[in-house]
């Protein structure tokens, strides 16, 4: 089978800081998957990588068998790789909605129904004419996390989901990433809450200064030793 | 056209172009500093060397002063004027976007030209005090241009010494790097930019002291000036202040040698042609390049 | 009546006044209309890129400049007649944006700023050089013609296209999808917005206004000269209509238009000596205390939609 997404001895630097440094990995179809590492360890360098909002110095990229490395980030999008960033990035002058239907194009009124849809599996129907930029930072979150739903992508880049949604929405949001594996979309997630990672992942990638260190189910991961040592310190 | 490019030539085409390149290099240095330290695109700069030159015909006009000593008068002047304008008006748009200190520096910009024409009427003045060539050979250069380059050689080192070696001068790098930073140092940002919008005022008003000798005045003048300074800190890079030397050398070498081939409008339109295609190239512009 | 009907009939009487207005209205008003016309089609454009996209274009007089030019040599040597010549002056603005826009709207922020202002110094420049074609620096003549009348109305279709596209283009997904590069340009990339495409279609359309009004002013001054066509102070008069307006909106430049042509027809009779300072004090005033607009303020605090 091809694997949803490949990585092979991806390399960026910035100046001096070797961000990611050569790292390969495989994600296959239909799973969900963690990227977890310490503060500055290359996790969002990576997602930026394979979206190309940063230009790679080395290394090749698959998406679903196909090179995408050197393709511009919106070419990339629209093969089917969506993703979230780690603060946000909502189009605070545009309302909820409108956030989510500069990506759709055709029908209008169908686009519309399935915006609404989506702001209401997030709870935000109310809301739904409201500058995104008026929003709470939690439901910029989750306005964020639905536009990239509105692609219908098969691979999910999601940068600290959970870090500033509120505990009711968070279940949401953790059942929300479990349906989009279950619809057999790939999910990569990066999280700094275990709690989360454990719940979620299969399989989870430590980054730490841009190697990858370590690799394998959440519960292997937490006993190793080099994935304690990057993140206490020797 | 049929030119034939003699030794000669090229002796005078590199010496003007090293002369007037120093002193815009000079000029530019002060809108490179507001850029680099402020993010401010200042287009009130050109007209700033204007009441520098203003200054100049005023005390020599009316006082006789011989215009190279009102230089301190007309750097000073301009110090405190640009002071005035920062602290009034151009602090509410640094960490604005472009267009607003854009528009704002073209509202100061014109004012003070129309200031200048209420002042001083529209007609053209000359301060006629040094005339005459030196002649070496077969290149000749005005005396006033060898004078101004003198000056502008000097406070230009001054200015450089000045940002590398005082705490100050430091202090106004380090926010150029990173305003945080120097934030966290205890570094008093507003003050710095209060001091560097001064300085580079009377960076200007030498300028325009300098080619008061050389050229017409009138409140007009100051508007190439602007652009002059731009085609400079794109040249070389901005933020990176050594880059206005580099760059006013190039523009001044440029335009010389355009002068060879070329009319003045042509020559123009190959500097700007030149600038596009610099930015262009770096997309981020030579002016991203940051270091001091 | 609801308030949009009122706003809709209210639109509609306008219209129709300026319609008949030249068989009663003075030479004079049919003048000064004919250019508060000109500056809402050129306002409008420069919303079409600017205000939506963010990208500011800082020389967009140089589209204007270009139409003027472009009409006038049609006119003056090939003699065409002046509506067809004026269209020609649309295309080949147009197509000047195609030239300059591929790749300068790679450049972010104030690099793009500046480099329109170099282009607009370059055509200038150009245009004082070429004098065969141009007349050089001592301009171009056309043969006289009295046409004020029929130029009233095509440039009051200019200013009402402007508006309408302005309107499409804000209520549909293209315009927003331009929105979202004045908000987040890589955000929208990283949606599949392809924002280059996006932006060079925006550029292309706010260059054709300029273009045919260039022509259609040319025409009815009957004489240009490179600075009277390519001064950066008409850009700036744009930039600063809309910014009072409103910018984003469908009507700020309208509004901005008119309030700003209006306030200058006045100045300008009573104070010539100090136009300038006043011009500058405006400029100032607009940037430091309403830099959302009129209409972008109410937008704001009373949630009304764009195409207000
Ligand atoms: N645009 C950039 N320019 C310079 N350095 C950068 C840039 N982006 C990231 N870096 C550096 O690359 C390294 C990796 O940063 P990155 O943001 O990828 O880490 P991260 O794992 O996402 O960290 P965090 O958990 O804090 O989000 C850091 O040392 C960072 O300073
Ligand atoms: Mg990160």
């Amino acid at each position: 089978m091809t694997a949803a997404l490949e990585l092979d001895a991806v390399k960026k630097s910035f100046g001096g800081v070797t961000a990611v440094n050569g790292v390969s990995l495989r994600l296959e179809p239909g799973r969900i998957y963690g990227l977890i590492g310490p503060n500055g360890s290359g996790k969002t360098t990576l997602f930026n990588c394979i979206t190309g909002v940063e230009r790679r110095d080395a290394g090749r990229i698959f998406f679903q068998g196909e090179r995408i490395d050197g393709l511009k980030p919106w070419q990339i999008a629209v093969k089917g790789v969506g993703r979230t960033f780690q603060v946000t990035r909502v189009f605070p002058e545009l309302s909820a909605l409108e956030n989510l239907l500069v990506v759709t194009r055709g029908d209008r009124a169908a686009a519309e129904r399935r915006g609404r849809e989506l702001l209401a599996f997030v709870k935000l129907e109310q809301l739904a004419g409201e500058y995104a930029g008026n929003l709470s930072y939690g439901q910029q979150k989750l306005v964020e996390f639905v536009r990239v739903l509105m692609r219908d992508p098969s691979l999910v880049l999601l940068d600290e989901p959970a870090a500033g949604v509120n505990r009711t929405l968070l279940n949401d949001l953790l059942e929300a990433v479990r349906r989009l594996r279950d619809e057999g979309r790939t999910v990569l997630l990066v999280e700094h809450d275990m709690k989360v990672v454990m719940g979620l992942c299969e399989v989870v990638f430590v980054l730490d200064h841009g190697d990858k260190i370590a690799e394998g189910p959440p519960g292997i991961i937490q006993a190793d030793e080099r994935v304690i040592e990057a993140y206490f310190g020797r | 056209m049929n030119v034939v490019i003699t030794p000669a030539m090229i002796a005078q085409v590199v010496i003007s172009g090293l002369l007037s390149g120093t002193l815009y290099a000079m000029v530019a240095l002060g809108l490179a500093l507001i850029f680099g330290v402020m993010r401010v695109i200042n287009i009130a700069h050109g007209p700033m060397l204007m009441l520098g030159a203003y200054v100049t015909f005023f005390l020599y006009s009316a006082f006789g002063v011989n215009p190279y000593l009102t230089l301190p008068a007309s750097m000073a002047v301009l110090f405190v004027l640009g002071m005035l304008l920062e602290r009034t008006l151009v602090f509410r748009v640094v960490d604005a976007p472009e267009l607003s200190s854009l528009l704002l520096t073209f509202g100061i910009s014109i004012a003070l030209v129309n200031l200048a024409q209420l002042a001083f009427t529209s007609d053209l003045r000359a301060v006629e005090f040094l005339t005459g060539s030196f002649v070496i050979g077969p290149v000749a250069v005005s005396k006033p241009r060898i004078v101004a380059f003198a000056f502008a050689a000097i406070i230009t080192a001054a200015a450089f010494l000045f940002l590398r070696n005082t705490k100050l001068g430091k202090a106004i790098r380090a926010t150029s790097q990173s305003r945080d930073v120097a934030m966290v140092c205890g570094i008093n940002v507003g003050r710095i930019h209060l001091i560097t919008f001064g300085f580079a005022a009377a960076l200007a008003a030498a300028g325009g002291t300098l080619i008061a000798v050389i050229v017409a005045i009138q409140p007009e003048m100051g508007q190439i000036w602007t652009f002059k300074s731009f085609l400079v800190i794109v040249l070389g890079g901005a933020g990176n202040y050594p880059g206005a030397l580099v760059g006013g050398m190039l523009l001044g070498l440029i335009e010389q040698l355009a002068s060879l081939f070329l009319t003045t409008q042509l020559s123009e339109a190959v500097a700007y042609v030149l600038l596009v295609l610099v930015l262009l190239i770096r997309p981020t512009g030579i002016l991203g390049g940051r270091s001091t | 009546m609801s308030p949009a009907r009122l706003f809709q009939g209210g639109l509609v009487v306008v219209a129709a006044a300026l319609a008949v207005y030249p068989f009663f209205g003075t030479g004079y008003g049919v003048r000064a209309l004919l250019q508060l016309f000109m500056w809402i089609a050129l306002a409008g454009s420069w919303n079409l890129i600017s205000g939506l996209t963010g990208y500011v274009s800082f020389g967009h007089v140089a589209f204007f400049g270009a139409g003027a030019y472009t009409a006038a040599i049609l006119i003056t040597n090939a003699g065409w007649s002046w509506p067809l010549a004026c269209a020609a002056a649309g295309v080949a603005a147009c197509g000047l944006a195609l030239l300059i826009g591929y790749p300068c709207l790679r450049l972010k922020g104030p690099y793009f700023a500046i480099a329109m202002l170099g282009l607009n110094e370059v055509l200038r420049a150009l245009v004082s050089y070429f004098e065969g074609l141009t007349g050089g620096g001592s301009g171009l003549s056309l043969p006289t013609l009295q046409a004020s009348v029929p130029i009233y109305y095509v440039m009051g279709l200019c200013a009402a296209a402007v508006t309408a596209l302005t309107y499409v283009i804000i209520t549909s997904r293209f315009g927003l999808r331009l929105m979202t590069i004045r908000e987040d340009e890589v955000a929208a990339e990283a949606m599949g917005i392809d924002t280059a495409r996006h932006k060079l279609y925006a550029f292309l359309l706010s260059a054709v206004g300029p273009g045919i009004v260039g022509g259609l002013a040319a025409r009815d001054q009957g004489y240009i000269e490179p600075i009277s066509v390519f001064p950066l102070a008409t850009t700036i008069t744009m930039i600063v209509m809309v910014l009072f307006g409103g910018k984003g909106t469908v009507w700020g430049p309208v509004l901005g238009a008119v309030i700003l042509f209006v306030s200058q027809e006045v100045v300008w009779a009573r104070f010539p000596y100090v136009h300038q300072l006043l011009f500058g004090a405006i400029i100032v005033a607009v940037v430091l205390l309403m830099p959302r607009g009129v209409l972008g303020i109410l937008q704001i605090k009373y949630r009304l939609p764009r195409t207000v």
